[in-house]
C-alpha cells in the first residue's frame, strides 16, 4: 500500500531523515515511533504529499506521490499534529466542507458526514462552533475530518497529544474500532498507545530506522526470550544486588532507586532461585514483580544507541 | 471547478460573517453617506445658480458627483481590501488549516483561484453598497446609466486587482499584520508607477510606465469609455498576481 524508498529530507544543512525505506501492507496498523525530533512528522508529511523530499521515492497504492499527488491525496486521510479546524465554523459544516474538498461524490456526503460524526462520538456536538469546543473535541473533529472521505489510508500524527487520560482511552478505543477498515499509520512517542493499537512497529531515531518488526517479533528479538524482575527490599539493597549478579541465569542486576531491576534468562527456575536467594538473605522482601521486556525498555535501548 | 467553488464559498461566507467585515462595511457607508450627500447638495446648488438665463450650462452629474464618489470608494478600497484579504492565506498558515488544503486532492491553482474569488466577491459587496448612492439619486434626477455603469465596471476590475495583490501579500507571510502592510504597499505602488513617467525619462519609458500604472486605465473607465487595452490590462494584472500566489502555494511543497 505504501512503499518508501531511500527517503531523505534536509532542512537547510540539517538532515531530518536519511535514507528511510519501509513498506506498509494493506490493512496493517503501523506504529511509527521515535523520540521528539526524530523525523516522524517529516516522514508523514512527505507521504501525504504535503512536502517533497530532498531525494527518494514514495508510492501510495501504486501512485507516485510527486508525479500524481492528487490521486495519492484522494486515498489518504491525514490528521496533523494540530487538528486543521476552522474556529469560526460549525462542526457539521466543516465536515461537509472537507468532504467537498476531498472530492466525495455529492450523494454520499450526508451519509459520510453522519458516519464520521457517529464514529467519533460527535453527534451531539454537530451544531456547535468549533472554536468553542474543548481540546479533546477539537482533536476528534480533526479525526472526523480524516475519516470523512472514507480513505483507504489513515495517517495520524500524534493523535493523543494534549488529551486527558479519559480522552486518550477514548481515542485509543476509536483507533481500535477503525482497525480492519483502513490501513493506519500512527505516529507517537507514547508507548502504551502502540502496544494497545499496533501490529507492526517502526522505530526511528535521528532520521534513521533502528527497528522495523511486528510487536511480538520485536519484543522477542530484543529480549532474547528474557524477563525482567523488579523487586524491593527493606534492608541491605547493595549487598543483595551484588549477590544476585552471581546467580545462575541472571544476566544483569542493578539498583534503581528503591528498586532492584534484574534481567533473567526467562526460565522459571531462575525466578525461583532468585526469590529463594532474596528471602534467604533475610533482607525483608516487600515487592516482587515479573514481567516481559516491554516496549519501553526496547525503545529506550534502541534510541539511546546502546544496541 | 468544484474544488474552486468549495473554497470560494467557504471563504466568502467566513469573510462576510466576520465582525471585521461588519466594521468595515459600517465605516464605508458612514463615510460615503457623508461625502456623497455633500457633493450632491453642492451640485444641486450650483445647478440652481446655472438655471438662470444666460448662464453656461455645462454641468454634468457624472463628472461632478459620481466621479468624486467613485474616487472616494476607491480610496477606501485601497486601504480596506488588504484588511479583507489578509486572512485568506496568512490565517490558514497560522491556524495550521493550511495542512488540510495542501493534503487535499486539489491543486495550488484551485486554491489560489478559489481564494481570489472569495475575496473579490466580498469586496464586490462593498462596491454594491456604494452603488446604492448614485442609484438612489435616480429618484430625484434623470441621468444616463451607461457612463455610470462603465465607471463601476472599472471600479469592480480595479478592486479585483487589489484583491489579487492582497491575496499575494497574504500568501507570503504567516502574520496578518504584515500581510495588510504588504498589500497596502503593493496597492500604492500600482498607483504610483505613473508618477515615474512625469520625470525626465525618455518617451518610450514614460509610455510603458503609464501603461502599467492603474491610474490611466481607471480614468478611461471613469469617463465612461471601456477600452480593450484597459480591459486586457486589468485582467492581466489580476491574472499575474493570482499566478504569483499559485507559485507561492506550490512552493510550499518543495521548499
Amino acid at each position: 500500500m505504501i512503499e518508501v524508498q531511500q527517503l531523505t529530507k534536509n532542512y537547510g544543512e540539517r538532515p531530518a531523515i536519511q535514507g528511510l525505506s519501509f513498506s506498509i501492507k494493506k490493512g496493517e496498523v503501523v506504529g511509527f515511533l521515535g523520540p521528539n525530533g526524530a523525523g516522524k512528522s517529516t516522514t508523514m508529511k512527505i507521504i501525504t504529499g504535503y512536502m517533497a523530499p530532498s531525494s527518494g521515492q514514495v508510492t501510495v497504492a501504486g501512485f507516485d506521490v510527486f508525479e500524481n499527488p492528487v490521486e495519492v491525496k484522494r486515498r489518504i486521510g491525514y490528521l496533523p499534529e494540530t487538528p486543521p479546524v476552522y474556529h469560526d465554523m460549525f462542526v457539521s459544516d466543516y465536515l461537509r466542507f472537507v468532504a467537498n474538498l476531498k472530492g466525495v461524490e455529492k450523494n454520499r456526503i450526508t451519509s459520510l458526514v453522519n458516519s464520521a460524526l457517529e464514529k467519533t462520538g460527535l453527534h451531539d456536538e454537530r451544531a456547535r462552533m468549533i472554536g468553542n469546543l474543548s481540546k479533546g473535541f477539537k482533536q476528534r473533529v480533526g479525526l472526523a475530518q480524516a475519516l470523512v472521505s472514507d480513505p483507504e489510508i489513515l495517517i495520524l500524527d500524534e493523535p493523543t497529544v494534549g488529551l486527558d487520560p479519559k480522552q486518550v482511552a477514548e481515542m485509543r478505543h476509536l483507533i481500535q474500532q477503525l482497525k480492519g477498515q483502513h490501513t493506519i499509520v500512527l505516529s507517537t512517542h507514547i508507548l502504551p498507545e502502540v502496544q494497545a493499537s499496533c501490529e507492526k512497529v517502526i522505530i526511528i531515531n535521528r532520521g534513521q530506522i533502528v527497528a522495523e518488526d511486528s510487536l511480538q517479533g520485536l519484543t522477542k528479538r530484543m529480549s532474547g526470550g528474557g524477563q525482567m524482575v523488579q523487586l524491593r527490599v527493606r534492608r541491605n539493597q547493595d549487598g543483595i544486588v551484588r549477590g544476585l549478579q552471581g546467580l545462575k541465569g541472571v544476566r544483569k542486576a542493578i539498583s534503581q532507586g528503591n528498586f532492584i531491576e534484574v534481567e533473567s534468562d526467562g526460565d522459571e527456575a531462575t525466578v525461583e532461585s532468585l526469590s529463594g536467594f532474596v528471602v534467604g538473605q533475610g533482607a525483608g522482601l516487600v515487592e516482587f514483580k515479573v514481567h516481559d521486556v516491554g516496549l519501553e525498555d526496547i525503545f529506550i535501548r534502541l534510541t539511546s544507541g546502546t544496541v | 471547478m468544484r474544488a474552486i467553488l468549495t473554497i470560494a464559498q467557504k471563504d466568502f461566507k467566513s469573510l462576510v460573517s466576520s465582525p471585521l467585515y461588519f466594521v468595515i462595511a459600517g465605516l464605508c457607508s458612514m463615510i460615503w453617506s457623508y461625502s456623497y450627500i455633500r457633493t450632491l447638495f453642492n451640485f444641486a446648488e450650483q445647478n440652481q445658480a446655472y438655471m438662470r438665463p444666460g448662464a453656461d450650462s455645462s454641468l454634468n452629474i457624472q463628472r461632478q458627483v459620481f466621479l468624486s464618489h467613485i474616487s472616494m470608494v476607491n480610496i477606501l478600497l485601497v486601504f480596506l481590501v488588504p484588511a479583507l484579504t489578509m486572512r485568506l492565506l496568512a490565517e490558514e498558515k497560522r491556524m495550521r488549516t493550511y495542512d488540510l488544503l495542501l493534503t487535499s486532492p486539489i491543486t495550488a491553482t484551485q486554491i489560489a483561484i478559489g481564494k481570489f474569488l472569495a475575496g473579490w466577491g466580498t469586496a464586490t459587496v462593498l462596491i454594491l453598497i456604494s452603488f446604492l448612492y448614485p442609484f438612489a439619486t435616480r429618484i430625484v434626477a434623470a441621468y444616463p446609466m451607461g457612463p455610470l455603469l462603465a465607471a463601476y465596471l472599472g471600479m469592480f476590475l480595479v478592486c479585483g486587482a487589489y484583491v489579487a495583490v492582497g491575496l499575494f501579500a497574504s500568501s507570503l507571510t504567516e502574520s496578518v499584520i504584515l500581510s495588510v502592510a504588504l498589500g497596502l504597499l503593493f496597492n500604492i505602488v500600482l498607483w504610483m508607477i505613473a508618477q515615474g513617467a512625469s520625470g525626465d525619462v525618455s518617451p518610450p519609458v514614460a509610455a510603458v510606465l503609464e501603461y502599467v500604472s492603474l491610474g490611466p486605465h481607471f480614468i478611461n473607465f471613469i469617463i465612461g469609455s471601456i477600452k480593450l487595452k484597459s480591459l486586457v490590462f486589468m485582467f492581466s494584472l489580476i491574472g499575474l498576481f493570482v499566478f504569483l500566489t499559485q507559485r507561492v502555494i506550490e512552493s510550499s511543497r518543495w521548499r
